[in-house]
């Protein structure tokens, strides 16, 4: 006697496992243009470094003589594999088993991803293409098991929510996402969606059902709906270039909330500075610039362009949040986009605020801040959004903020939101174009001398007489002689200058032991 | 190709004229909104078939701005 036999029933189901939903299903799903889990995976991962476990978790099939003679496997597949050199862990629904919709086996290792992450402290990726569950179940006659969790096991969303805030989740949207693996998908610190994915709490047949609304699935959660809401971060063109901006997110990061991010070496000179800083903002205050083009010019250059990565730009536009580096840190960067309502702060603005600066915060990534804010958003629309509250929640984050902070005034700081941009203890600049204040003089000054203006022999002319007298107060000159802000400076300095400060505050930053980040309520 | 505005606010000044062939980034109207002038850029090269709006205007958010060939 040997064990020969069930040797070869291992071999058996391994091949089995590989079958996913059978070659029907495998065609049908390359034929919508789609990959399945174990090619996205490959494709993800570096050559040949997946560890995979739970490959034998499924539902066997016997034949008469009790022998194996069919599997299906959990439709959910995760494991280990190293992403440019680095552990992580991924997971996704297999489509081509029942949707995605999971399979006891496959809903167990799907919950197990997140633990598995907090266990080891690992980057997590979630490729997901999958649906929630069914009003019937799996309580099919051959995967019966007793209804429901026993009331003493831990709740699947325990791990879920507690990911968050102890390693980096990076997840991408590759086909329909529904109900639970929706749920999933957006609880992490960087969503990326397909041209043809779709993230939906319900389907149409359940809208149409309950609201009466007839929409295909795209119409309910296509990316056009998606990145606007907020629940996806950005758009990919193709599978490929989701799984190269989740790669390009993770560059950025430590490998969990008790480490630091790894420095690189910049191939970018520390004393470049870019000579049209100087004249990019307009001295017309009604013409706009593109903030974008500043970023660019400030942060590390690599060889593919700049090294910002922003993210969410189509939710709430009048805010620019993205990563890059300088020095070869790390860093969060905020910018305002005065393209937007004049880059004021909308209810959308201030809660991607408030999520970025916790997620710099949660990973010990510096931020640098450069600043165009005229104000809250005003008017009907923003005050039915209760901008007022959205905005004051993201200040408090600010306020809250432990990280290094260094804010580069570039032109306007008006009203409460301005305190959104400027971090406890910052380094602050400021531009020869900055203008701080209550109000932008445009507009305060017709409220605030109403009576003066009308009683002149000509209103217009005190008007102009007036805005030129304050806009004048508002400069930047007697900000420095105060000492309110650290440094006027040409525009041209601003990256030697911000350099200088980060090699200072990282070096102070990492003489602590770097831990989680949790903060108390907010408004 | 349907060009519609990503805010709200008034037609302050048409730059292009119908049947002008645009090249990506040409701005075919400026709209102001908050106190400054905002351009509506023409996303990708083709001919402007028709305009939407006139100045002065009052333009909402997502409204249909121009429409290229």
């Amino acid at each position: 006697m040997n064990w020969d036999s069930e040797i070869d029933e291992i071999k058996q189901r391994r091949k089995l496992a590989k079958q996913q939903g059978g070659k029907d299903a495998i065609k049908a799903h390359h034929e919508k243009g789609r990959l399945t889990i174990r090619e996205r995976i490959d494709a993800l991962l570096d050559k040949n470094s997946f560890d995979e476990i739970g490959e034998g978790a499924g539902v066997p099939d016997y034949n008469d003589k009790g022998k194996l003679s069919d599997f299906q496997p959990a439709n959910f597949i995760l494991g280990f594999g190293r992403l440019d050199g680095r552990k992580v862990i991924v997971g996704g629904e297999d489509f081509t088993v029942r949707g995605g919709s999971p399979n006891p086996a496959g809903l167990r290792k799907s919950v197990y991803t997140e633990r598995l992450a907090l266990q080891y402290k690992l980057p997590l990726i979630r490729l997901h293409e999958g649906g929630g569950g069914s009003v019937g179940g799996t309580n099919k006659e051959k995967d019966r098991r007793p209804l429901g969790d026993p009331v003493f096991s831990e709740s699947r969303f325990v791990p879920l929510a507690e990911t968050l805030s102890a390693v980096p989740v990076a997840s991408a949207a590759l086909g329909p996402v529904a109900g639970l693996p929706a749920a999933r998908l957006v609880a992490s610190h960087f969503t990326v969606m397909t041209q043809n994915a779709a993230v939906l709490i319900a389907g149409p047949q359940v809208v149409k059902r309950a609201l009466g609304h007839d929409m295909t699935k795209e119409e309910l959660g296509g990316p056009q709906v998606h990145l606007a809401s907020g629940a996806i971060d950005n758009l990919a063109e193709d599978e490929d270039d989701a799984l190269g901006q989740i790669r390009r997110f993770l560059s950025f990061l430590p490998d969990n909330a008790w480490s630091y991010s790894e420095k690189l070496t910049s191939q970018d000179k520390a004393d470049r500075c870019e000579d049209m800083l100087a004249d990019i903002v307009p001295t017309n205050r009604r013409q706009p610039f593109q903030m974008r083009k500043i970023i660019d010019a400030v942060v590390d250059r690599q060889d593919s362009g700049s090294s910002f990565f922003e993210m969410s730009r189509k939710y709430g536009p009048s805010l620019i949040t993205g990563l890059a580096r300088l020095d070869g840190e790390s860093v969060g960067v905020i910018g305002n986009d005065c393209m937007y309502y004049a880059g004021a702060m909308t209810a959308a603005a201030a809660q991607k605020l408030r999520r970025f600066v916790d997620f710099c915060n949660s990973f010990h990534l510096p931020i640098v801040s450069f600043v165009d804010e005229p104000g809250f958003m005003i008017g009907p629309d923003s005050e039915k959004a209760g901008t007022i509250r959205h905005g004051t929640a993201a200040i408090s984050a600010v306020l809250q903020s432990r990280v290094p902070w260094a804010s580069v005034q570039v032109l306007k700081a008006f009203g409460v939101a301005a305190q959104a941009h400027f971090g406890p203890d910052g380094y602050v600049l400021s531009w020869p174009s900055a203008a701080s204040g209550a109000l932008p003089v445009e507009g305060g000054v017709a409220v605030a001398f109403a009576r003066e203006i009308a009683a002149a022999e000509d209103p217009a002319a005190r008007q102009k007489e007036l805005e030129d007298m304050l806009a004048a107060s508002q400069s930047p000159f007697p900000r420095a002689e105060g000492l309110s802000v650290h440094e006027i400076i040409d525009p041209r300095e601003t990256r030697p200058k911000l350099i200088s400060w980060l090699r200072l505050a990282v070096a102070a930053m990492q003489t602590a032991t770097p831990g989680p980040y949790l903060t108390g309520m907010r408004p | 190709m349907q060009v519609k505005s990503e805010i709200a606010g008034s037609v302050w000044k048409i730059v292009a004229e119908t049947g002008a062939d645009m090249a990506a980034d040409d701005v075919i109207v400026i709209l102001e909104s908050m106190k400054m002038e905002i351009p509506v850029i023409a996303p990708k090269a083709g001919k402007l078939m028709q305009l939407h709006i006139a100045e002065g205007d009052m333009i909402a958010e997502g409204q249909l701005i121009a429409t290229l060939e």
